[in-house]
């Protein structure tokens, strides 16, 4: 029941993450638009009930079975890029290597950066 | 009897217990195979289950539409889910607060570089328009990606299965990397698992800990926004 309550909360964000996507014609999802909802709410009021932590746990921690239906489409859709293989795979391989790089180099310098000058301070 | 035995399939995939059986059953198996591996970093559950859940697809001649329309079920949880996500944002405030700086710089940097690599290469070695606007949004998580390749004429499944390597090569360079360079500080490695390997990355930075699940749900739900924003407006250039 507890879990349940806090699983209504969820759905309420959620539909009106979508409410505004929808009446303003933001490119933004209604789950991020009510992610962003739900921290400033939460925010305002200093605390989060035991319903929605257990509830926001358990969806959590089932999150990659419900990307999995979408995952499985690519080996039914393969054939539809024959040709286009190498492409796919050299862009994600690289692309994502050389952007992991980036973000944790960038994040690394500018952290040391501010821990530097603060101790300046 | 195979008569018999095709169109109980036929049947069964009438209503959508099938496809939420199925999915289940090859979650609960690829968690287990990958436990049984001995939880090898390159070979995540998610893809494992895939893999076994395509097979069975295939085995049982299932319509892979009617299977997808099945498991609608489980896929529209994903909205609340990513609602969920901002709990954790939350309980981790104090830390992201005292990082604000930081990762309000390398967010524009880091989310625009992860579509900009990843298209250039694929540019470079011949790929077609739509392929090239199925791969931009590779670090979007799953809802938001949908939208953005609807909205950049791609198509979703490669892009969903470009989504599933770049969560599981991310992950997997994280952790190459924070070695190598070496990163140990747990908020920027959860906020680079966010920024680049969307759902996939978060579900891996929640097992280093809390803290950094807190960081990739923050880089995930940031490089969401900031792509859907962004993309759409430089696909048009």
């Amino acid at each position: 029941m507890p879990m349940l309550r806090g699983f209504l909360i969820l759905v309420l964000f959620f539909l009106f993450g979508e409410a505004l996507r929808l009446v303003f014609l933001l490119p933004v999802s209604g789950g991020v638009l009510g992610m962003i909802g739900m921290t400033l709410t939460l925010m305002v009021k200093g605390s989060v009930s035991d319903s929605l932590a257990a509830a926001s746990q358990g969806l959590i921690s089932v999150l990659v079975l419900l990307i999995m239906p979408g995952v499985v489409g690519v080996f039914f859709t393969a054939d539809q890029f024959s040709g286009q293989w190498l492409a796919v795979a050299v862009a994600l391989l690289v692309g994502t290597f050389l952007s992991v790089l980036t973000t944790l180099l960038l994040m690394k310098c500018l952290v040391q950066g501010r821990n530097r000058s603060q101790t300046n301070d | 009897m195979t008569e018999r035995l095709g169109s109980l399939v036929e049947v069964l995939s009438a209503s959508p217990t099938l496809a939420i059986g199925l999915t289940l059953g090859a979650f609960f198996a690829g968690n287990w195979v990958f436990a049984r591996m001995g939880r090898p970093l390159w070979l995540p559950p998610v893809v494992l289950a895939a893999v076994m859940l395509s097979a069975t697809i295939a085995i049982l001649s299932l319509d892979y539409a009617r299977y997808q329309d099945g498991a609608r079920w489980l896929t529209v949880l994903l909205g609340p889910a990513t609602v969920a996500l901002g709990i954790p944002l939350y309980q981790q405030m104090h830390h992201i607060r005292a990082l604000w700086r930081p990762i309000l710089c390398t967010l524009p940097v880091a989310a625009t570089l992860a579509a900009v690599y990843a298209v250039v290469i694929a540019w470079a070695l011949g790929a077609t328009p739509e392929v090239l606007a199925s791969l931009a949004p590779k670090s979007v998580t799953a809802p938001i990606a949908i939208g953005i390749t609807e909205q950049l004429g791609g198509s979703v499944p490669l892009m969903m299965g470009g989504l599933l390597i770049t969560g599981v090569v991310a992950t997997l360079f994280v952790d190459l990397l924070a070695r190598l360079l070496p990163v140990k500080d747990e908020r920027i490695l959860g906020f680079a698992l966010g920024v680049n390997g969307h759902a996939i990355g978060t579900v891996r930075a929640f097992e280093i800990s809390h803290t950094a699940g807190a960081f990739a749900s923050l880089g995930m739900g940031l490089t969401g926004v900031f792509t859907a924003l962004i993309l759409p407006l430089v696909f048009r250039l």
